[in-house]
């Protein structure tokens, strides 16, 4: 095929040929992934040149805090003990060897292991080893629980106050 | 750069284990913070992931036997935490697992750590549907140029697996991208 173009008037802007290439190959590329390749997260400035003297701090100062995440936590822990008492006692009954006890296991095994297990306790699970006189709504919420707040759901939501008969103290 | 078996063996002896840890943390911090942040998504709590990784690595260290590189060592604990975070995450918010990295993908616009255009949020919105395994094995293939060889000893899964685990979730990717 000629590359030459002899018998008419047409002409190319100045380069053209020369960036088609690239133009062309980039334009595949493009084309055969939609995908983006960079995430578009960023870090804030700085960041990396501080983090060490902030780590280096933590492992100095103190034992890194667990952050309690779940409210439910405290209830795990008696359940985790109502457990390894019955474990003790079966252990005892069953096995004359030695079985492991609670006082054997350290906290944060136990807290790894509630961390890391998906724990599904019922209510009646929980009921059993939770008093009820001695939960307080506001142990099972993560927002806590003002007066006001009621008294603005229920006047938001319930048509006819009387009709629920409560009892005030006025 | 200091050999990782050199490094490994100055970590676990007192008289050079902070100098030694030091070097550990400036080596590894930028792979391991971007590793965890497309995880998490948000920066505030990459910055924690990261930081328990980088304290338990050290804590750990006298466990670490050799059997595997340091660097993957350390992506496993980088993983497991970023992963057990999003689980606490997801538990205190009452949502389950997909939800929430939904939730965090659609929220990513307002995120003044994110600068990403379009196509970027609408990837991070894509990655968030796809199944855990599948998220993991194209954020480490794409975005950390891992090698499958290398990715394999990380999550502990045949490299025949990771294939099949990859091309699926750029298929299910490129599938979200087009449409509209």
């Amino acid at each position: 095929m000629k590359a030459s173009n002899k018998n008419n008037g047409f002409k190319t802007p100045e380069g053209y040929f020369e960036g088609l290439t690239d133009k062309l190959l980039s334009k595949i590329a493009e084309e055969q992934s939609v995908l983006p390749k960079e995430a578009g997260f960023k870090a804030p400035e700085g960041y990396f040149d501080t983090l060490q003297q902030n780590i280096l701090q933590k492992i100095d100062t103190a034992e890194p805090k667990v952050i309690q995440l779940n409210p439910y936590r405290k209830y795990y822990f008696a359940a985790a003990a109502v457990a390894a008492v019955a474990l003790v006692i079966f252990g005892i009954n069953f096995n004359s060897t030695e079985s492991p006890t609670f006082e054997g296991l350290a906290d944060s095994d136990i807290e790894n292991y509630f961390e890391n297990n998906t724990m599904e306790l019922s209510s009646y699970e929980l009921a059993e080893v939770i008093s009820f006189d001695e939960l307080d709504i506001n142990d099972i919420l993560d927002n806590q629980l003002i007066d006001d707040h009621i008294i603005d759901y229920l006047d938001d939501n319930i048509d006819d106050l009387d009709e629920l008969n409560l009892e005030t103290d006025e | 750069m200091v050999a990782e078996d050199d490094l490994v063996d100055q970590l676990k002896q007192a008289d050079t284990q902070s100098k030694a840890f030091e070097v550990l943390i400036n080596t590894y911090k930028e792979r391991l913070y971007w590793h965890i942040r497309r995880i998490v998504l948000d920066h505030d709590d990459a910055d924690d992931v990261l930081q328990n990784t980088f304290i338990k690595v050290f804590k750990n260290i006298n466990g670490f036997k050799g059997d595997s590189q340091l660097y993957s060592w350390m992506y496993r604990i980088a993983t497991n935490e970023s992963l057990s975070f999003m689980k606490s995450k997801a538990r205190k918010l009452g949502v389950n697992n997909e939800e929430l990295h939904d939730r965090l993908a659609n929220n990513l616009q307002a995120d003044v750590y994110f600068d990403g255009n379009e196509i970027q949020l609408k990837l991070q919105q894509a990655i968030a549907k796809l199944p855990e395994k599948q998220k993991l094995v194209f954020n480490m293939k794409y975005f950390d140029e891992l090698k499958y060889e290398e990715i394999s000893k990380i999550l502990d899964t045949s490299v025949g697996g990771l294939k099949a685990s990859y091309h699926l979730a750029i298929k299910k990717l490129e599938n979200y991208l087009k449409e509209d």
